[in-house]
């Protein structure tokens, strides 16, 4: 896993000063957020952002599997489908109150991945990229063969409650709320992800994913940390679809399929999947690049495929990985 | 039931022609190509194409030819020039190739499914254990059985054989011994997808043309391939047998389960073996 996964180790500065640091920043990122619906007055504009974040939310959590697990998964969005379809299918038959189908939906797609990581995390590279692949594909079968589940093919539209947790839910699906929960969120998963990736565990799990049998040899244990950060991965992309389920009111077995796994992962890796920040700056970067290519949209999947390959080529790395080494070569010449 | 195994065996053939050529590939470059379902697609309307215009062998020459010029061409920008990379990275771009072949594919021919016509010389049915079977059908598992029989004599038999098997188990060393891995590599690659060429056109009249339609494939042998163990030639071939034959059965006898039995075969073998079948060699 070189080229994909292997960042540059932080340096072991005061752990505090960088933490501090990290929280400057969320902080800083949050009131931003809390006041973008006062600044952009398009409605389209921040319905437009709303999706852009739901997508940095699932690239991020393909690519903290990369960053953290140097796995390259092709059905990440089994988990973002499972979220969004557990919420939509306890909320419309009113089997649960809002609340606790929230709960279920996250906490559901969290263990079922932690098990599955119990043993994809024993298989690795190209055969790990096939078998996500098709255990991804599984999901979406079962959610388009199963008519009863939620009109199969057809998706399913539901009603939200009036209230979740005391919050009147209409709002979820204004577009100028939204925009300030989804980003909120973002901004405090990806916090959350530095802070996990400088823990011990997240320590632990970086050395199983160097070498497997040292990390074994010098005493750890080394299937419990990668099924633990397959959990926090699908974890966000359940969040993902939770938020995208409830904003749009709608479930459908695409949430499932291999080709949102596969942009997902596209966007992490041209952001740049060694970097925490890397997959959301991707997801924002070809959420721009779309706009821009509205009129070509026959050929967008080709534009896709195109910047993918000449990323991959020209800058392993990239986007975040070509602005480290510019800032670092701007530092030194200074 | 004689005729729903042969229907089987059909299946099983196709899967096997594409799971062959990822064995193959995987073999000597270590990487899982992830275009050759767009390929299969992309062979199958260039030999629609011609086939559409009365030239049906035609079609299924030049869509060979031409798909192994794309896997020799494959091979030398893509495969050749990223073998010092990460292996994620080669799949990664191949990953890009399928969505630039879709897209290609959707443009040329447009979204709509079409109907491959069947060959005049195959037209029409033969009666077997009492039942009418298509001779098309038949065809198919000919097809298959002579690609399985010609690749196997040609890895045992043949010098060059012999290198390839060689290659696959360890191309380094087998560089050392003075063989050129690059240029057994290119004509390994471009018989690999020369052979998804080949089933895309052959499975043509059996399927429905459409620019999605090698994904659904691809997925299958890929679990025929980890089945049988990555880099297994006999390996492919028996997984693809036992694929084809859940795939049929399991959709008369147990439809709610049927497209989740491969699924579960493959999870299943991959907990109990993980390396596959027949074992790898990586």
């Amino acid at each position: 896993m070189t080229a994909l996964s292997q960042g540059d180790v932080p340096a072991a500065s005061s752990p505090l000063l960088k933490t501090r640091g990290l929280l400057a920043m969320a902080l800083a990122a949050l009131l931003l957020g809390v006041a973008a619906p006062r600044l952009v007055s398009s409605q389209l504009m921040l319905s437009l952002a709303t999706q852009a974040i739901f997508d940095a939310l699932l690239a991020t959590s393909v690519g903290f599997l990369v960053l953290q697990n140097g796995r390259v998964s092709f059905g990440q969005a089994a988990f973002f489908g499972l979220g969004g379809y557990a919420f939509g299918v306890l909320v419309a038959r009113g089997l649960m109150a809002a609340e606790l189908a929230v709960l279920t939906a996250l906490a559901l797609p969290t263990l079922v991945a932690f098990l599955l990581g119990l043993v994809f995390a024993r298989i690795a590279g190209v055969a790990h990229a096939m078998l996500t692949l098709a255990v991804g594909q599984a999901f979406y079968e079962i959610a388009f063969r199963w008519r009863e589940l939620a009109k199969g093919d057809d998706g399913m539209a539901f009603n939200l409650p009036p209230r979740i947790f005391g919050f009147d839910s209409s709002l979820l699906q204004d577009p100028s709320v939204m925009v300030v929960v989804a980003w909120t969120i973002l901004v405090l998963a990806l916090l959350g992800l530095a802070l996990f990736a400088n823990s011990r565990m997240g320590q632990i799990a970086a050395a199983v994913r160097d070498n497997a049998e040292r990390a074994r040899f010098i005493g750890h244990d080394t299937t419990i940390p990668p099924a633990i950060v397959y959990a926090i991965s699908a974890l966000l992309a359940a969040i993902a679809g939770l938020l995208q389920a409830t904003y749009n009111g709608y479930i459908a077995p695409q949430m499932f399929h291999w080709s949102l796994s596969g942009s997902a992962l596209i966007m992490a890796v041209v952001g740049g999947a060694q970097f925490i920040l890397g997959p959301a700056i991707g997801a924002v970067c070809f959420f721009i690049l779309k706009d821009f290519a509205g009129r070509f949209a026959e050929y967008w999947p080709a534009i896709v495929g195109s910047v993918l390959v000449i990323v991959t080529l020209v800058m392993p790395q990239g986007i975040v990985g070509l602005l480290k080494a510019g800032w670092f070569r701007m530092r030194r010449q200074a | 039931m004689a005729i729903q195994l042969l229907n089987g065996i059909v299946y099983g053939g196709l899967l096997y022609l594409l799971a062959v050529g990822l064995v193959l590939i995987f073999g000597l470059r270590e990487v899982v190509n992830f275009a050759h379902g767009a390929l299969f697609m992309l062979g199958s309307y260039i030999g629609f194409t011609l086939a559409a215009a009365g030239h049906w062998w035609l079609g299924l020459l030049v869509s060979v030819v031409a798909m192994a010029a794309v896997g020799c061409l494959l091979d030398v920008l893509v495969f050749r020039s990223l073998r010092k990379h990460d292996h994620i990275v080669t799949v990664l771009i191949t990953f890009g190739l399928l969505l630039i072949l879709e897209t290609v594919v959707t443009v040329t021919w447009g979204k709509a499914y079409l109907s491959y016509p069947v060959p005049k010389l195959l037209d029409g049915t033969v009666t077997i254990a009492g039942s009418p079977f298509p001779i098309y059908r038949l065809f198919i598992i000919v097809v298959s059985l002579l690609v399985a029989g010609g690749l196997a004599a040609w890895l045992r038999y043949t010098r060059m054989g012999l290198y390839v098997r060689a290659a696959s188990t360890n191309a380094h060393v087998t560089s050392i011994q003075g063989i050129d891995v690059d240029r057994l590599s290119l004509v390994v690659v471009g018989l690999g997808t020369a052979l998804a060429g080949l089933s895309g056109v052959v499975a043509g009249p059996l399927l429905t043309l459409s620019p999605t339609m090698g994904n659904y494939i691809l997925i299958d042998s890929f679990i025929v391939v980890v089945i049988g163990g990555l880099g297994s030639f006999a390996g492919a071939f028996f997984a693809a047998l036992l694929i084809g034959q859940i795939h049929n059965l399991g959709a008369i006898y147990l439809p709610w389960a049927a497209t989740m039995l491969p699924f579960l075969l493959m999870i299943g073998i991959l907990i109990w073996r993980p390396t596959g079948f027949a074992g790898s060699r990586t």
